[in-house]
């Protein structure tokens, strides 16, 4: 049986021995188990969350997106390379979308991961996006809790950086690195979608092939727009050959050192409570009738949209008075 | 081509008789008849005429055979001359069980052999260091010049080509010379064909045969056209083969558009590295499977050889003639041939054959029945070159060149077929030539999404295949006992082979393993290297792994 | 909509093609489950924690050039592993007289060619459903 991390007494459970405890341990089986039950939903997965509640982490959670054919699962092969030079153990979650028609997937990325199967230090999951269960908002932060608790001491959070859904996954992680690469048509196009704006690292791959310069050129152009004090590196690599990994990692350890591990947790559940939030405010807003009536209202004159904001928003936070004219 | 305006036909009464008949085959179709399509997509007329195809372009389009575009064959004289060559694939157990097959299938009327190598072999293994139940059971364990001696005892190396199924480094040539050298058979009388060299269609198509990274086989495909052009110049080191990747799905036009793109490719290699295209597309061959759509092969066959005579001439700017021929080795199809009633692929194959003839080809083989299920037993493999025999010597295929050509219907589907066969082409120039078309998966995109296709028409039914979606049986009859083979004989060949490693000249292995690492890592001839390795002794596994190392394995794409 | 499976789709040994293993995964993506899919030669070793870290529930093994015999090698080390529960199929040429190597060594169905579509599909979905049972009798997490 593979087991994660170096305790190799995991693979034999004792009697009384718990899947939980086992899971805290690293058990491989446990761990998978419990993020089927958190992908899954229901009572296992309500178990598997009170279990994880104030449990203090300790993992580090790096996310890479970037548009397909960009060479993210060779990035991650490298990156995953990298830390287990320095004997880190890893864990990577490799999401791909669902089919949105019959909620069906293949997923195929690990396979261009490299082989990492005979080390016991890995550990792959890949994830569909199961559109149906109300996003990857809810389930994601949990996953990470499951292997944050399991003790890895990196996580690898892999999305196609194609969608609203992979933006919001990106909040997740402690640092976000957004890969683009030149050939891939309209580079700029490829990459916005409010992407830019969650990056802590932004990656340049395949630097030895033609456009490589433009499409640097292009990316730190862009970040120049952004009303942040501080622009995040952009860095050639080619993550092939693993050339500019070792500078890449630099930059993800600088972005971590500013971060205390130990509140991984609890930040992720504060994000997945802004998300909730939103799209929980979103959904009543759009359902209101008095919608309508009150943009008409500004139209008129009526109102102003400040106070049109607030009275709309108040309508939202209690449903219940709605019906009350 | 454009359908012939019918007011430009010197036929009075034409238009009339013609509307006559559409009146009345409208009447009579039953109601629920289809739109009837060939797998290439091309929808088929119920009849065909001389509005569909009227000859005035015979000479440009057709010509006569041995003459340029070659639409009607590649030699004058044809099968009147020389019928096709008979060449079985065959690969089985260890090199005395190939042997003795090899002789039995001369002594019944093979005119050629080819050589197909154990599973482990292609992937780049030596019978010692793989599970041992797989050994044998696909093709035949060939890991050393020793072996290839067995495998080839009683074989005229001078007189007897030799087709090995041999991917890059081509070791298996490798060891065919060292057995020449010790026969004292000079290397410019070695004849035959490196099968499998087509390195891009392993990547795309077949993973079996897939052994080193794409830009590793780039080089050293071109590296084994220099060499064999210079020391072994009657082999053909060149098979460009569409077999795999309409094995894989590709319809047969998308087949032929893929294929002759690769060959392309490899021309434009060769001649990026200073070779003269007269002096090696005469050496290009090429390896199809024949399916059992038999109009639709024989269009695309012709189809090919017209396109080919004008790419060589207009776009490789080749001058001989020879260079301008497409040469092909044909294999009945084992996609057609099904589990269900084993028996019945006699007759699909014979099916097959037939149209495989009808296209001109220069070589083939032909399945045995239980192909879909096993490697050939004797008894099977015996029928397979008897399907061939009956066809040459009692069918009278053979008295007539072309005997399908001015066919209303066949010429104007070659016509239809080379447009969508250019078309295909098109798309993989437009995405920057074969090699770039494959790293992207444009590729394999399109083969996935024609083989879902076809699942989709059978298991519709619109497909009909006897025995699995109609006329099944509850009992298909016994199936023929699956060849496997002896296992204390390969036991002793394993145990023999690590006794010859134990006995070599490590010191020579040593230094023919740093000159083939030497030679990968500058820019000097690699397979000159691999033949030197071979011939004091290193091994198969070792060549490879060493070749692996320098030039990588790399991962074939996975297009799901 | 119910839960998908997740299903691993790959082959061992030394065989490359790959026609039926691609189709099969589109058959069941289309039927609304999730396949981890491998390219060819995949060591036993490798399968094993494939299925172990992406919790399948049924391991379909494709075979063409006699892969198949070293199946019931397959079947030892998911058993060794603790992966009992999970359901292996195999799909391809298998020669009637060696289908009981395979079911002997615990495999649950062999899908010969000519299975259709619904066969696979029915099939996986009704041992996928019966591997999630048996998981779970196991017990799960407590609370």
């Amino acid at each position: 049986m593979t087991v994660v991390g170096d305790d190799d007494t995991a693979s034999t459970a004792s009697p009384g021995d718990s899947l939980f405890d086992r899971l805290r341990r690293g058990d491989a089986a446990a761990v998978a188990r419990a993020l089927s039950a958190i992908e899954t939903g229901g009572p296992q997965a309500d178990v598997v969350r009170g279990r994880l509640q104030s449990l203090d982490g300790a993992a580090r959670v790096v996310g890479f997106s970037g548009p397909p054919g960009v060479g993210k699962s060779t990035l991650v092969n490298a990156y995953i390379d990298e830390l287990r030079s320095q004997a880190r153990s890893v864990a990577v979650l490799a999401v791909d979308p669902s089919s949105p028609v019959t909620g069906g997937a293949v997923l195929g990325d690990r396979t261009r991961m490299g082989n990492h199967t005979s080390d016991p230090g890995v550990f792959i999951r890949s994830v569909a996006s199961r559109g149906h269960l109300g996003g990857l908002a809810l389930s994601i932060p949990s996953m990470l809790d499951v292997l944050d608790a399991a003790g890895f001491d990196d996580i690898v959070l892999e999305a196609v950086g194609a969608g609203q859904s992979e933006v919001e996954i990106s909040h997740f992680a402690d640092t976000t690195v957004i890969l683009s690469a030149p050939g891939l048509g309209d580079d700029v196009q490829a990459i916005k979608a409010g992407i830019l704006e969650v990056a802590d690292v932004l990656v340049v791959n395949k630097a030895d092939l033609p456009g490589a310069d433009e499409t640097r050129r292009h990316l730190e152009a862009m970040l120049e727009l952004r009303d942040t004090v501080t622009s995040p590196p952009v860095l050639p690599v080619v993550a092939l050959h693993g050339n500019g990994i070792g500078a890449m990692t630099q930059a993800i350890d600088q972005n971590h050192a500013a971060q205390d591990a130990s509140c991984g947790p609890q930040r992720r559940a504060s994000e997945a409570l802004r998300q909730a939030a939103i799209a929980e405010l979103t959904r009543r807003i759009a359902a209101d009738p008095e919608l309508d009536r009150l943009g008409a209202a500004i139209h008129r004159g009526d109102i102003n949209l400040a106070d049109a904001v607030g009275a709309l928003i108040n309508r939202a936070a209690s449903p219940d008075e709605r019906n009350q004219p | 081509m454009t359908a012939v305006e019918s007011t430009q036909l010197a036929l009075p009464g034409f238009d009339a008789a013609k509307q006559r008949w559409e009146d009345a085959y409208t009447r009579q179709l039953p109601a629920d008849s289809d739109v009837k399509r060939n797998r290439s997509g091309i929808e088929i007329k119920p009849l065909y005429g001389p509005d569909d195809w009227d000859g005035t372009t015979y000479l440009d389009t057709l010509g006569f055979p041995g003459e340029a575009p070659y639409t009607r064959g590649i030699y004058p004289t044809m099968y009147r001359g020389r019928t096709w060559t008979q060449r079985q694939l065959i690969g089985l157990g260890t090199p005395e069980d190939y042997n003795e097959r090899i002789r039995f299938l001369i002594d019944n009327g093979s005119t050629a052999i080819s050589l197909l190598p154990c599973n482990s072999g292609f992937r780049g293994l030596d019978c010692d260091e793989v599970p041992f139940p797989l050994l044998g059971t696909c093709g035949t364990v060939v890991n050393s010049v020793d072996h290839m001696d067995q495998a080839l005892a009683g074989v005229d190396l001078a007189s007897i080509s030799t087709a090995m199924n041999d991917p890059t480094p081509f070791t298996l040539l490798a060891y065919v010379l060292g057995v020449a050298k010790r026969r004292g058979v000079p290397f410019d009388k070695v004849t035959g064909t490196s099968n499998q060299s087509d390195y891009i269609s392993h990547y795309v198509a077949n993973h079996m045969f897939y052994r080193l990274s794409q830009p590793g086989s780039r080089r050293l495909l071109v590296d084994h056209v220099e060499y064999c052009r210079e020391v072994v110049p009657n082999w053909n080191p060149v098979s460009v083969v569409g077999q795999h990747m309409q094995q894989a799905g590709a319809t047969p036009a998308e087949t032929m558009g893929f294929t002759l793109s690769t060959a392309i490719q490899y021309a434009e290699d060769c001649m990026a590295r200073g070779m003269d295209p007269d002096e090696i597309l005469p050496r290009f061959t090429f390896f199809f499977d024949v399916s059992i759509s038999l109009f639709e092969e024989v269009a695309k066959f012709r189809a090919g050889r017209r396109i080919w005579a004008r790419i060589a001439r207009e776009r490789l700017g080749a001058k001989d003639p020879r260079s301008w021929r497409f040469k092909f080795h044909g294999q009945t199809s084992g996609v057609d041939l099904t589990a269900q009633q084993p028996l019945n692929n006699i007759a699909r194959v014979a099916v097959q054959a037939v149209g495989g003839i009808l296209s001109g080809l220069q070589s083939m083989h032909t399945d045995a029945y239980d192909e879909a299920i096993t490697c050939p037993t004797e008894e099977t493999a015996r029928i397979a070159v008897a399907t061939q025999n009956i066809l040459r010597e009692e069918a009278h295929l053979c008295d007539v060149i072309d005997p399908l050509g001015g066919s209303y219907y066949v010429e104007a589907l070659t016509d239809q077929m080379e447009e969508e066969i250019l078309a295909v082409m098109a798309t993989v120039d437009a995405a920057g030539g074969m090699y770039e078309a494959v790293g992207s998966g444009l590729v394999q995109r399109m083969i996935g999404q024609s083989a879902l296709a076809a699942q989709n028409r059978i298991d519709r039914g619109e497909e009909k295949i006897v025995g699995v979606n109609c006329f099944q049986t509850d009992d298909d009859g016994v199936p023929p006992p699956p060849m496997r083979p002896d296992a204390d004989a390969m036991r002793k060949h394993v145990h023999d082979f690590i006794v010859f490693k134990e006995a070599r000249s490590q010191a020579d292995v040593d230094r023919a393993l740093g000159q083939l690492r030497r030679a990968a890592q500058g820019d000097t001839n690699v397979f000159e290297q691999v033949v030197e390795a071979a011939l004091v002794g290193v091994t198969h596994g070792e060549i490879v792994a060493a070749l692996r190392d320098e030039l990588g394995f790399g991962d074939p794409l996975v297009v799901a | 909509m119910s839960t998908p499976l997740r299903v691993l789709v790959t082959k061992i040994g030394f065989d490359g093609h790959d026609r039926g293993s691609r189709l099969v995964a589109a058959f069941l993506r289309d039927a609304g489950h999730e396949v981890v899919y491998t390219p060819p030669w995949q060591e036993i070793s490798a399968v094993v924690t494939l299925a172990l870290q992406e919790d399948v529930d049924v391991i379909g093994v494709s075979s063409l050039a006699t892969d198949h015999l070293i199946v019931p090698d397959l079947m030892e080390a998911l058993c060794d592993a603790g992966l009992d529960h999970v359901e292996v199929i195999v799909g391809g040429i298998v020669p009637d007289n060696e289908i009981p190597l395979l079911t002997d060594a615990g495999v649950a169905r062999v899908f010969g060619p000519g299975s259709s579509r619904e066969d696979i599909v029915d099939g996986v979905e009704e041992l996928g459903r019966s591997a999630q049972q048996r998981k779970l009798s196991r017990g799960g997490f407590e609370a």
